[in-house]
Formats: structure tokens, sequence, C-alpha cells
């Protein structure tokens, strides 16, 4: 079972960085050294308001075929919908990076048959 | 026959009781509404939430010849002694109606005594204003 194929309502992204480690000396010096070739770390915030009980379930079996924070996936092209620019650049899937769940999805039951879902996917290699 | 109702046609009852000295009176449906947009949308979309139901009123304070106050049933819901405050068993059945002719025009609800304003002032009768919060379902709708 893929990533559930639904429109957000409202969507953040963080690009994520290169792996740089830097040092300071006591003079103030800064040194970077630069790990690898690949920007890692993206982190993207999805919102579902209000999205039936069904729906909201689908982030649960999801999370459990995946098995948690453990499995990498590819997120669909309705996640992200509503971008203008070009979608590519909310991953770096060429690149090798995949998401996987930051944490459990959260779901907050609005009425019944209603809920809303938050769910904080992180990029990595 | 075509009609405007006024003030002179309305009535609040507290269980089978019209209370006295009515100044006015009004109830409020509110429905909560959940917003269904997404990010693709041009337009916002909602589905109904929960609805709910809140009134007031502004009565004199009066006591007639018996010596019964009209405020009574509705002041001792939230004015109270003792260390219980209120229960679930402090809701009184509001009636809010329109007389129409024989016809009683009129909203029924159980609900629960929210707030209620008591005092006097130099030149001014005294007056209570209260307020009622809707619980569960109306009992009686037949004012359309």
């Amino acid at each position: 079972m893929a990533f559930p194929f639904l429109v957000p309502t409202s969507r953040t992204f963080e690009p994520g960085n290169f792996p740089v480690k830097t040092y300071r000396s006591e003079s103030g010096q800064e040194t970077r050294i630069l790990y690898g070739s690949t920007r890692t770390d993206l982190r993207m915030s999805l919102t579902y308001a209000n999205i039936p009980d069904a729906d909201a379930e689908l982030f649960l079996d999801h999370y459990d075929e995946v098995q948690g924070t453990f499995k990498r996936f590819n997120i669909r092209s309705r996640t992200k919908q509503g971008f203008e620019g070009d979608r590519n650049k909310l991953e770096n899937r060429d690149e090798g990076v995949r998401y996987r769940y930051e944490g459990p999805p959260q779901l907050t039951q609005v009425r019944e048959g209603i809920s809303t879902v938050t769910v904080n996917l992180i990029g990595v290699l | 026959m075509a009609k405007v109702f006024t003030g002179r046609e309305g009535k609040l009852l507290v269980g089978d009781n019209t209370v006295a000295k009515v100044v006015n009176f009004s109830v409020q449906a509110n429905l909560e509404t959940l917003e269904t947009t997404t990010l693709t949308d041009n337009l916002r979309t909602y589905i109904p939430g929960v609805v709910g139901y809140t009134g007031s009123a502004t009565l004199l304070y009066y006591k007639n010849d018996n010596d019964v106050f009209n405020t009574t049933e509705l002041l001792s819901k939230i004015y109270k002694t003792g260390s219980s405050g209120v229960s679930e068993s402090d809701t009184v059945r509001m009636k809010f109606r329109i007389d129409d002719g024989d016809i009683k025009r009129q909203i029924t609800m159980d609900a629960y005594v929210t707030s209620a304003s008591f005092g006097a002032a130099t030149g001014e009768i005294v007056r209570a204003e209260i307020a009622f919060q809707g619980t569960g379902e109306l009992n009686q709708v037949t004012i359309s």
C-alpha cells in the first residue's frame, strides 16, 4: 500500500541540508567539512483537515505497512499538489532520498466520522 | 391571513408555566462548519459540524399577589447555596413561543442557565438578564 493519495489542507516543507560539520576554533575561525553530496533531512509536515475517518484510516494502515518510522517510501503526486513550481523540488528522489515517518500520524477526532490528520515526514538516504 | 407578529404575541415558558414580565427573549441556532478546502481548491468548501442552541431573556423582577416570583425557576438554577454546584438535573425546559391565534409557534429545548445578571439601579426597574445553553435535541419546533 502506497502513501494515501489525498491532497493536503496545508503543507510545510523544509529542504534540509547537505551533511556539513562545522568546527569553530577559539579564535572564532570556522571550518566546515562537507561529508556528502546529497541534501538530506528534508522535512514535510502535512495536515489533512476534516477528512472522513475512512481516509484517516489510510494513514494508520500505511504507517503499519512501513513499520512506523522504519521503512522509507515515496510520497504521491497529490501530496505535492498545489505547488505550482517544480514539484520535484519538494523531494530529492533522484539523489536517492526517500521520506519516512518522523513520528506517528496524529489523528484528532473532530466529530463523529470526521478527523483531522497531521503527518510529519523526514527525507533521508 | 397575512400577518406580522409583534412582541405582544411572544411568551417565554419554563415547563408549562408562562414566565411573567418578560421584556425580551431570543433563541440562536449555531451550526459549526468544518472546512474541507485543500491546497488545489480556489473556493472554500465545508461540511456540517455540530449544531448548538443558545438563548437569552430579560425579565422584570416581579412577584405576583401570591408572593411568587417570576424569576424563581430560572435564577434558582444558577444562584445556589451549598457546595454541589450545578448538576445535570438543573436543566429547565424552555419554550419560546409566538402565539398565532390558537396555534402555538414555539421552540422547546432543555437548557442550562449559563449566566444570570441581577441588580438594581437608581431610577430603574430591577431586571434579571438570563442566558441559556440548550443541551441535546430540540423537543419541539413549530415556528415554520
